[in-house]
Parts: structure tokens; sequence; C-alpha cells
């Protein structure tokens, strides 16, 4: 799951074995050789290689914002789960990707990038507390607070959402982003996290209850959302090209979401065993499979007109595109990237 | 997150950042969205370490504290959205101010608060738990969770209020030392105090074996500390305008010598 705050504890089942019959069924959505993008100038964006290069660059910059000092412990801990070599880097590719529609010196949006990446860690790690998703693992490897103590997960996260905001602040080029455009990146960022965006998504998720639109929206729309047009923002584009990003990344940010529950309900209906209370929860538990693969359609509809919006912008929205595909098809393991 | 903001509390923070702002000329309203924004920042670190992992608090401010009528889920929740919520009211709410300067108060304001700030501070008193516990590491401690979110105050209040880079040093010094007598403060009055009299529960630090300075030094040379750390202060006050400076050095006795 990208852009969710929420994973469940069984990454390996559909990410990495595929089971045939299903890839086949979903990729019956779009004709696997046809490009989602309707252009036929748009050549098949290598998005595999797109990814993993950007993956590279903003692991080495977050390596480079979080060095261990004194206190060790609290740096390590952050480290820990910035770093974690199952993070797919969903948030600071979207973001770039979305700049560079509009931009041309991507090291204007590289710091926006690893703080939208920590802050989305931060959230991570206070979900899988135990008092919250009470998650085992995260990203292939035992969740913070199994490892440092819950303490210590709570003030990891607790630092890692300002260091996020400094990040921002003390490495953006001025000369590339003036300082008024920083701030709407700050205010949107601020906005993602809070109480009126993941945070809200993250408690009614708790509470229960059928709103299941609402929590996936706040919950996984959010980051797309906000990772897409922090992008934008940082390049200056205009209001109306920030409410297109808006509403792409929301979309996309839910479609992978929907998928996943698709794919995750149709493996443990194929391996027979008894799902967790977690698994095909949401849209699949709500709607049902064919009504769930309805909804897929549509966001992926949705997804794509906005993106026709940019039409002008040519390849560039290319990357952009090859998201939307990517959500439904999962060409290649997004975690093979980090080898 | 209503619950705990409202709840009372003396409001030194949001009252420093708004006196500082008034020391260099500017006008209690510049400051308003950043005081407010400190007292959230300061109300989630408080929620944060009241939590059952952490200290492990039934009472703040005289009432339960925010996980004994929520449930820890919701307070970890309106903690982490009361950090982001500052900054969005920060950037949403100050008016009339240059870009330039919001973005020094947020480059000011999250150090204050992070791995070099209130949460540093945090993990090593948590730490130092039970240890024997040097001059040095107390210090630490207390610059780190109390003296950085003051700093800060008045040096937001400073920028906010158009102040020069020699008014920021002068007010960010006064803090500091303002920090350490706060904190110097609250463990002589943690000895000395019962719970109501607080609003928080008495004793702790004795019964949780926390270093403290009435520990360290004992309980006389804690309160000749204090009255040392306050003239300090006061001092760096000295070249302002002795009305304009007023507040501060009247907030720096009251620190000194309030009883709760």
């Amino acid at each position: 799951m990208i852009f969710s705050t929420v994973l469940t504890s069984v990454p390996n089942l559909y990410l990495t074995r595929k089971p045939k019959n299903i890839h086949i069924q979903i990729r019956c959505l779009s004709s696997p050789s046809v490009s989602i993008s309707s252009q036929s100038n748009l050549t098949q964006f290598d998005l595999k290689a797109y990814w993993a290069t950007l993956y590279a660059e903003i692991t080495q910059k977050l390596e480079e914002a979080i060095p261990v000092k004194y206190p060790d412990q609290i740096y390590e801990a952050m480290r820990y789960s910035v770093l974690a070599k199952g993070a797919k880097r969903a948030p600071p590719v979207m973001c770039v990707a979305a700049y560079e529609i509009f931009g041309d010196n991507r090291l204007a949006a590289f710091p926006t990038a690893c703080a939208l990446e920590m802050v989305h860690a931060a959230s991570l790690i206070h979900d899988d507390l135990p008092c919250m998703d009470d998650a085992l693992e995260r990203r292939g490897q035992p969740s913070n607070h199994k490892v440092f103590g819950d303490d210590m997960a709570i003030l990891a996260g607790d630092a890692l959402f300002p260091l996020g905001f400094h990040h921002i602040v003390m490495h953006t080029p001025p000369e590339l982003v003036p300082e008024s455009r920083l701030l709407r990146v700050i205010a949107e960022i601020a906005r993602t996290v809070g109480s009126s965006g993941m945070a809200a998504g993250q408690f009614l998720d708790l509470k229960g209850g059928n709103t299941v639109d609402f929590i996936q929206e706040k919950k996984y729309g959010a980051m797309g959302e906000c990772s897409a047009v922090c992008g934008g923002l940082l390049a200056g584009a205009k209001d109306d090209e920030i409410e297109r990003l808006r509403r792409y990344g929301r979309a996309v940010g839910v479609l992978y979401e929907v998928v996943n529950d698709v794919l995750l309900s149709k493996s443990t209906e194929k391996e027979g065993t008894e799902g967790q209370e977690k698994k095909g929860k949401g849209y699949v538990r709500l709607y049902g499979i064919e009504k769930s693969m309805e909804i897929m359609e549509e966001l992926r509809s949705k997804a794509k007109n906005e993106l026709d919006g940019f039409e002008k912008y040519g390849d560039c929205v290319a990357p952009l595109y090859s998201f939307i595909d990517y959500a439904i098809n999962r060409g290649f393991n997004v975690s093979d990237l980090s080898q | 997150m209503r619950y705990s903001l409202l709840a009372g509390g003396k409001r030194v923070r949001p009252i420093l950042c708004i006196a500082s702002c008034e020391l260099v000329g500017g006008d209690e309203s510049l400051a308003m969205p950043i005081a407010c924004a400190i007292e959230m920042i300061r109300t989630a670190s408080l929620i944060h370490d009241d939590l059952p992992c952490m200290d492990n608090d039934d009472l703040r401010r005289g009432k339960p504290t925010n996980h004994k009528v929520f449930g820890e889920s919701t307070a970890v929740l309106a903690g982490d959205a009361f950090l982001s919520f500052a900054f969005e009211h920060i950037a949403c709410n100050t008016n009339n101010v240059s870009p330039d300067r919001l973005v020094r108060i947020f480059a000011e304001l999250s150090s204050a608060i992070g791995s070099t700030g209130l949460v540093a501070g945090q993990f090593v008193d948590i730490e130092s738990e039970g240890k024997v516990v040097s001059l040095n590491e107390l210090e630490y401690i207390h610059v780190h969770k109390t003296a950085k979110l003051l700093e800060a105050c008045v040096v937001c209040g400073v920028i906010i209020g158009s102040g020069n880079d020699n008014d920021i040093e002068k007010v960010r010094i006064y803090a500091r030392f303002i920090g350490l007598l706060f904190q110097v403060v609250d463990d002589i009055l943690d000895v000395t105090k019962s719970s109501t009299e607080l609003g928080k529960t008495a004793g702790k630090d004795l019964v949780s074996n926390k270093a403290t300075y009435p520990k360290v030094m004992g309980i006389d040379e804690a309160k000749n500390f204090a009255y040392h750390l306050m003239n300090q202060a006061v001092q760096q006050l000295a070249c302002f305008d002795t009305a304009k400076a007023a507040p501060l050095y009247h907030l720096a006795y009251y620190i000194a010598n309030r009883q709760n």
C-alpha cells in the first residue's frame, strides 16, 4: 500500500507472489499492451526505471537528513523507520513527478519530497502502536515500538513531524522556490496530517463504523493528494492546476488501496485461509468484489480525466499516468528497487 | 483537543511570545496566531508526556489527563493533530508579515520541538530515571524540555515584531535562563507542595527517582540557583525600553516566585 498509513502485516502475500489468475483478472480492466494514456504520441513510460532513480536519490537525502547524534537512540529510532528497506517512497516520488510537470529543477522538490516521507513514516509509527492498530510488522521489519519500546516510538514520531517542516525550510533553495510558495506547502502538509486529514481518518478507522469512503479518502487519498499538490505548489502551478492535481492524487491514493483490498480478498479466498480482521476490510467487505472493481474503474477513469487536463504539458505528465497503470497492474515490485 | 487546550494552564508561553513582540514595537495581534500555536504545541507535548508508556500521569492542570478521559489512541492522535495544526494555524492566520519572516519562524519552532528540542529533553529525562545524573545532564534535560520552547516563544515574537538580530539574541539568552529557572522552581515546588496546590500529581519526582535540582544540590542551593538565574535573565533586558520590557521583567519575577 503506497499511500496508506496502515499496512496489513502480510506484505509478501500479494506483492511478491501474485497468483496468475488474479493478475489477469485485474488486467482485464485495461489492455496490457496499451498505456492508459490516450495520447498516441506518449510512449510507454518506464515507471520502474524512473522510480528506481528517484528512490535512490531520495533515500540518499533522507540518510543525510537524519544523522545519528546525541541522544543517539532517538535518531536510530527515526532512521529505523524512515530508512526501512521495505519503504516504497511513493509520496516523495509522486511529489517530484508532479513538480516535473511544471518545473525544471528537481532540487526544488527534494526537500519537500523528503519531508513527506518523514511525515508519512511518523504517522505509520504512531498507527502501529499497541493502543492504535497494534501492528507487529511494518515495511517488512518489526514495528518501531517492537524494537525501541512504546515511549521511544511516540517520541520518534513526535520528532519526525517537525523535522519534516524544518527540512523544507532549511533546504529548499530560495532562488528556486519563493518563500510564499513554501508557506503554502507547509500549510498543505500540516492540513493533511492533522485533525482534518490523516489523524481524522485514523481516528474513525479505530472507532469502526461504515464511513469507509470517508476513511479511505482521509487516510489513503490524503497522502496521495498532498504529495501531488505539494509538487505543483513548489513549481508555481496555477490554482486550477493545483486543484486538478489534488483530485488526481486523491483518486490514485484511494485507487491503490481499493486494488490492494481486492487483491487481498482474492488471495485469501484462493488460499482458503480465515482472514484476519483487517483483511478485505473497507471496500470489499462493504461492497463486495464486483462493486469494488466498479469503483476501481471509476477511480481510474477519474484520475485519468484529471490528467487529461494537463495535455499541453505533453510527456511531462507520463509518470503520473503510469502511477494509475501501476496501481492496477503492479507491473513490478517496488521493494525490489531498493536493491 | 479542546479538552486539554482549554483545561486551564497559565499561558506563560503565549504571553512571552506576545510580550516579546511588543518589546520590539510590534502589535499583539501580529503575534497572536503564533502565541496560540505555541500553546497548542505545548499541549500536544503534555498529552503525549502523560501517556501510560511515558510519564504515566493521571492529573494535569487540575483535571484527569487526556488519555484517562478519551483513551490512549485518541490522546496520541490529539497530540499529533495539534503538532500539525499549530503549523497550519500560523501559516493560514498570520497576516501582513513577509513570507521570509514566517519561514524563519517555522525554522525556529520546528527545531525547538523535535529531536533538537522537546523530544530530546523528554528522551534523556526518561533514560536517566533511576540513574545518577550529573548537573550537566540535568541541565541538558531542562534546556531541551523547557528552555528551547521558551526560546522559540520569544524569538518568534521578536521576529514577527520586526526585531533585528541583536534583539533576537538578547531575548534568546533571556529565555534560556527563564527556561532553566522554570524547571528549577518546578522541582522545588514538587518537593514542597501538595497535589491540590500544584494542580498536578505532587511528589512524583521522589517516587519515580527522577533527577531534580533539589536532589542534586539540596533545596537551599536550588533556591539560590533559581534567584541567580532570574537575575541573569533580566540583565538581558537592560538594553530595551523599560516600559516595553516591563512584562518580560515581571514574568521572570513571577516564574521565580510562583507557588504552582
